[in-house]
């Protein structure tokens, strides 16, 4: 549906690119998915965070998580879940970022968005 | 059902403790009180150049040049 819109869709992760790779298989997605293994990009868009202690055990202790394994020696971080409609200029015209990893934009608002880039409104 | 329902019903659907479930909320609490806010309406995205799966470099502003971009952060395959 993006795609059809004309528009580009790129994920990223702190992610080693071995599960980058996962991810892409897992899903049969054919779009980009992309590697930030220093968090340099999670960090420019102050997306970056480190792992609260009490959830780091939390993971270790309850759901046998490590994400070391994922992301590599000494990297309990993560990004806030977001997303950023950008047009041409790469401005951003519509989006989200809630550390409330259970909510996420609208995919009804993201093709919107789009929508209205591609119409040439703003 | 919005994306934001279904979500909300899938996590409500997972039973979990309440004791699991406070630690989540204050972690998450914990981040929303640093700052992490991301990107604001209206802001230039800053470019970037990363590998991707196939390990082939993706850069921003090269995808830009062809039209509007999504960009998707997430927390892992996990």
């Amino acid at each position: 549906m993006i795609r059809s819109l004309g528009a580009d869709l790129i994920a990223i992760s702190p992610e080693l690119p071995d599960n980058t790779l996962t991810m892409a298989e897992k899903h049969g997605i054919p779009i980009d998915i992309l590697s930030d293994a220093t968090s340099g990009v999670l960090k420019k868009y102050r997306l970056w965070f480190t792992v609260p202690a009490e959830v780091k055990s939390l993971y270790l202790e309850k759901f046998g998580l490590n994400l070391e394994k994922y992301n590599g020696a000494g990297r309990w971080e993560l990004p806030v879940p977001a997303t950023y409609v950008l047009d041409k200029n790469g401005i951003v015209r519509s989006g989200e970022a809630d550390p409330d990893y259970t909510v996420r934009m609208e995919p009804a608002e993201i093709v919107a968005a789009i929508r209205d880039i591609v119409a040439g409104n703003g | 059902m919005s994306l934001k329902e279904k979500l909300a019903q899938f996590d409500a659907s997972r039973n979990r403790p309440p004791e699991v479930v406070a630690v989540i909320r204050r972690g998450i609490a914990q981040v929303r009180e640093s700052g992490a806010a991301g990107l604001r309406i209206g802001e230039p995205a800053p470019d970037f150049e990363l590998p991707n799966q196939r390990g082939e470099t993706v850069r921003l502003s090269d995808r830009l040049s062809r039209g509007p971009v999504v960009l998707s952060f997430y927390r892992g395959v996990w």
